[in-house]
């Protein structure tokens, strides 16, 4: 009874006359993007995601002190009027760190998400043209992977290699590869099945057309979704690996680093974690806003207009 | 038995007010079967919905009418008075069979169900019904299909164990919306023939919705003829059929392809109007090539044009078509 | 091949492997969707393909425009329609690609394939609109802003874009109400006078062949059990398949179809993995005897009909 409740749903949804008076189609890129504009919280967090960047890319203009600069006599301090979010035990200004620290932060969410995109997307793709054999011997790879435990993986890594941030990109990113490439196949194998992808190749289309013009551009809106959704989790990574003692080393800052040394402290300075940790906890309900935002907007089911 | 008064329903979208239904009126006779053709977007299987509470609401809701079963007012029962009548006194049959099968569910629990809600019944009791409810849709070998699954049966199979599940209680009245589009034309004859032999056996009457002019010639005793949500015109079959009084309805008969030997087809042109959006006049005006000023005036209603024949258009109503 | 022909198709087979395991993957029997077609299509004619799901009208469709390949058998284009075989889909909803716009479906074939060029292919687009009788000043408009039918016309103007000699469409007009359909075929049928197109029409749905074409193939289980012209299957139907199939469609006339003589089939169609011997159609056959389970028919010309069905006891 459900289904069919759905299925009528479906039928009676208001049927989309042609606008006769505008010559000038609406894709349905533009279609999500009003769509998107009216959501007040995925724009909301749009915005602070926006801010957020243009801050760490400025931060070394902006920043009221040098990201290292001590003063022990201070200690740690509570917010006043000359260090806004207090001090640290060093006596380092927390807003300075916790910008400096954003900018690892973001760079790592942003980077590792990248990398993760392109392994995935590509991955997924090819499984999912070819389909058959080349898509079982692919896909069964990423299960193999999925099995691997892999934050054990990435902590043998930072060990034998060092700290080094590019390395944490890349292990970061060859975690997360996974899901979007099982995503983008799955979407693929779909759309192989259309008609019109048929009719792509029984009019002679290149190959490499066929991927660009009719697949990627279909599979584009589950991929941008799940990525909004990865940054927070890399970053989650991060702040994890920091926490560990496995990420950035001091004296440069991440996010999840400023908060593993302030809970160390947490009773007698408690603005050294809660500073840090609200920043992290706004931009991860932002991403996660417009995240769902996006899917949302980007599902050609949900109601126009 | 049925008599449904100014039916109304309503869907609240984003996009606005969508009129699905709007103000339909009419009767089921006890035994006859009542043809409801449309095409898609008409409103046919948004009433059989109606009457059955099976309207997803939101955002859809039932704005106004009554409907009247056997002296209950089905579209003022509650919940569970209306899961009383359904499936015991009135029973439905949908286009997929699949959706409405439970797939980790044997045949025979699925078959057994209604018993065990609507009656105090053994369960060797429930056992004989269910093997009686298959035989009587054709499947002979019941004791060995009833530990079966769904998927184990092909589409036809699956119809006919939904009509099973649909007649066990042996309701009154049978709605079928469109349970022959997804079959192919062979398998669509012998469930055509089922209903039919079913129908008489039982005195039952039937509600058939579908898109198929061919199907109702067939098996109805009574057309209605949706458009736009509304009734635009009704009449026993053979009158519908050799003396259509609406212009949407000629038009229908004229575009099928085997009422036509070579040439061009008629076809209506233009769309189906978008209910989101206030009509003024009649809905079937923008296609109708017998349009005149006095279409374009106020809402038309369905009326007597010759005796039990209906129609909406206010020209036939005035003898000037 | 016959100077009349613009295709003809020589014992065609297509088989799809069954296979267990996705690594290594074990052979474990075949679909036969087409097994064994030999039928040709004339210069200008309609041949309409009818036959239930899976018969393998649609595989058959796909194999000539070599979206699949054969696995055995010829299919062989004259000279005037090499290179000329086009495809119209059934489902106009999924036959367009949704990110497109109705130019660039229009001009991408037209400009891979060489027969326009950048300077020349918004010409060429709106004169393909206009052809299937859309607005040209449509053509940056997306499919999901179209109607069902006018969707179909820009799946139809598609396939024109390369000039084809010869149409295959595939069910074009099953997903449409019926007052749409009518317009599509009204639009095919004088696309066929103006442009000398040659169409293969597949259908399950006889009243629409009936209308459209001047021969018609009944396939039964990757067979072709019946063919000839339009007007002596639908008055004199010999298969007995055939039979029960015109039997079946539902006529709207409430006279004749309540006074009818009716041929119900019972059960469901075989699997094509496993496909009865003999006459393949003979385990639902009222009229099959020991023999039909025994002998393969072939498709052979009975008295001095021009009609070739595949039954041996005719």
């Amino acid at each position: 009874m459900q289904a069919q409740a759905k299925a009528l749903l479906q039928q009676i949804k208001p049927t989309r006359a042609p606008r006769y008076d505008e010559d000038h189609g609406t894709s349905l890129w533009a279609d999500a993007w009003l769509k998107l504009s009216r959501n007040r919280l995925a724009l909301l967090g749009l915005l602070t995601i926006t801010f957020m960047t243009v801050v760490a890319i400025l931060t070394p203009w902006l920043a009221p002190y040098s990201y290292d600069a001590q003063d022990l006599n201070l200690g740690a301090l509570p917010p006043s009027g000359a260090h806004w979010l207090g001090t640290d035990t060093l006596g380092r200004d927390l807003l300075t760190r916790i910008m400096y620290g954003g900018r690892v932060s973001l760079m790592v969410g942003f980077l590792a998400t990248a990398v993760s995109l392109i392994i995935g997307v590509l991955w997924g793709t090819i499984a999912g043209y070819f389909g058959g054999r080349i898509d079982a011997l692919m896909m069964r790879t990423v299960d193999v992977l999925y099995a691997l435990p892999f934050m054990i993986f990435v902590i043998l890594l930072m060990v034998v290699f060092g700290r080094n941030l590019v390395l944490l990109f890349l292990a970061i990113g060859a975690v997360e590869w996974l899901t979007m490439a099982r995503i983008v196949r799955g979407q693929v194998t779909g759309l192989m099945k259309m008609e019109f992808i048929e009719a792509a190749i029984s009019m002679g289309i290149p190959r490499s057309r066929i991927i660009l013009r009719h697949l990627i551009p279909n599979v584009l809106g589950p991929v941008i979704v799940y990525t909004t959704l990865t940054i927070p989790q890399v970053m989650l990574l991060e702040a994890f690996l920091s926490f560990l003692g496995l990420g950035v080393q001091p004296p440069m800052s991440s996010w999840g680093l400023l908060m593993s040394t302030g809970v160390e402290s947490m009773e007698e300075f408690p603005w050294l974690m809660i500073f840090p940790g609200l920043v992290l906890a706004l931009t991860l309900f932002s991403l996660n806003f417009l995240g769902d935002g996006l899917r949302d907007a980007l599902d050609p089911k949900s109601a126009k207009e | 038995m049925l008599t449904v008064e100014d039916l109304k329903t309503y869907f609240h979208t984003r996009a606005g007010i969508v009129r699905a239904v709007d103000g339909i009126s009419f009767e089921v006779k006890a035994g006859e079967t009542l043809g409801l053709v449309g095409e898609s977007g008409s409103g046919k299987s948004v009433s059989g919905y109606s009457l059955l509470g099976l309207i997803p609401t939101p955002p859809g809701k039932i704005e106004s009418g009554t409907a009247l079963f056997g002296g209950v007012d089905l579209l003022k029962c509650t919940a569970s008075e209306l899961q009383s009548i359904r499936g015991k006194r009135i029973g439905m049959i949908f286009q997929d069979p699949m959706t409405c099968l439970n797939p980790f569910v044997t045949i025979g629990q699925q078959l057994m169900e209604p018993l065990f809600i609507h009656e105090k019944i053994s369960v060797s009791n429930a056992r004989i019904a269910a093997l009686e409810a298959l035989r009587e849709v054709g499947i002979l070998d019941g004791d060995r299909r009833m530990a079966q699954y769904p998927h184990e049966f092909s589409g036809g199979m699956r119809q006919r164990i939904m009509i099973a599940i649909a007649l066990i209680l042996k309701p009154e009245l049978l709605i079928a919306d469109e349970p022959t589009t997804a079959l192919d034309v062979t398998m669509q004859a012998q469930i055509l023939d089922l209903i039919r032999r079913l129908q008489r056996e039982r005195g039952m009457a039937v509600i058939f919705v579908t898109h198929d002019l061919g199907i109702v010639a067939g098996l109805a005793d009574e057309v209605m003829v949706m458009y736009a949500g509304k009734i635009v015109e009704r009449a026993r079959t053979r009158e519908l059929f050799y003396a259509a009084r609406h212009p949407y309805t000629r038009g229908l008969l004229a575009s099928i392809p085997s009422n036509h030997s070579g040439g061009d087809l008629y076809n209506i042109p233009g769309l189906p109007p978008d209910l989101g959006k206030p009509l003024a006049g009649c809905a079937f005006g923008p296609r109708c090539s017998n349009k005149k000023d006095v279409c374009g005036m106020g809402q038309p209603t369905i009326k007597a044009v010759a005796p039990l024949h209906y129609s909406s258009c206010v020209r036939i109503q005035e003898g000037s078509l | 091949m016959k100077p009349e022909n613009l295709l003809e198709l020589q014992d065609v087979r297509t088989h799809f492997p069954l296979t267990k395991g996705t690594l290594f993957p074990r052979l474990t029997g075949h679909v036969k969707a087409v097994d064994g077609v030999t039928l040709d299509l004339k210069r200008g004619e309609v041949l309409g393909l009818v036959g239930e799901s899976g018969c393998g009208k649609s595989t058959l469709g796909r194999t000539i425009i070599k979206l699949i390949r054969a696995t055995s058998g010829q299919i062989s284009l004259s000279h005037e329609a090499q290179g000329g075989v086009q495809m119209i889909f059934q489902d106009p909803y999924s036959s367009l690609n949704p990110r497109m716009t109705v130019f660039d479906t229009l001009a991408e074939p037209m400009l891979v394939n060489g027969f326009a060029t950048r300077a020349t292919v918004a010409v060429k687009v709106a004169e393909l609109m206009h052809t299937v009788g859309l607005a040209p000043r449509f053509m940056r408009k997306y499919p999901h802003e179209f109607s069902g039918g006018q969707r179909q016309r820009i799946a139809i103007a598609r396939a024109l874009a390369l000039k084809p000699r010869i149409l295959i469409a595939d069910e074009p007009v099953s997903a449409l109400d019926v007052s749409i359909q009518a317009q599509i075929l009204n639009l095919l049928a004088s696309l066929r006078k103006r442009l000398g197109l040659s169409i293969i029409f597949i259908s399950h749905d006889l009243s629409v062949i009936r209308h459209l074409s001047d021969r018609v193939a009944v396939m039964y289980l990757g067979k072709i059990v019946e063919l000839g012209s339009t007007a002596e299957i639908f008055a004199k139907p010999q298969h007995p398949y055939t039979r029960a199939l015109l039997s079946a469609i539902p006529l709207p006339d409430p006279d004749l179809e309540r006074n009818r003589e009716r041929v119900i089939l019972a059960g469901d169609a075989p699997s094509p993995i496993n496909p009865p011997s003999g006459c393949a159609f003979h385990p639902r056959c009222a009229y099959a005897t020991f023999q039909c389970s025994q002998r393969q028919p072939v498709l052979a010309r009975q008295g001095t009909s021009e009609t070739r069905v595949a039954c041996i006891n005719l």
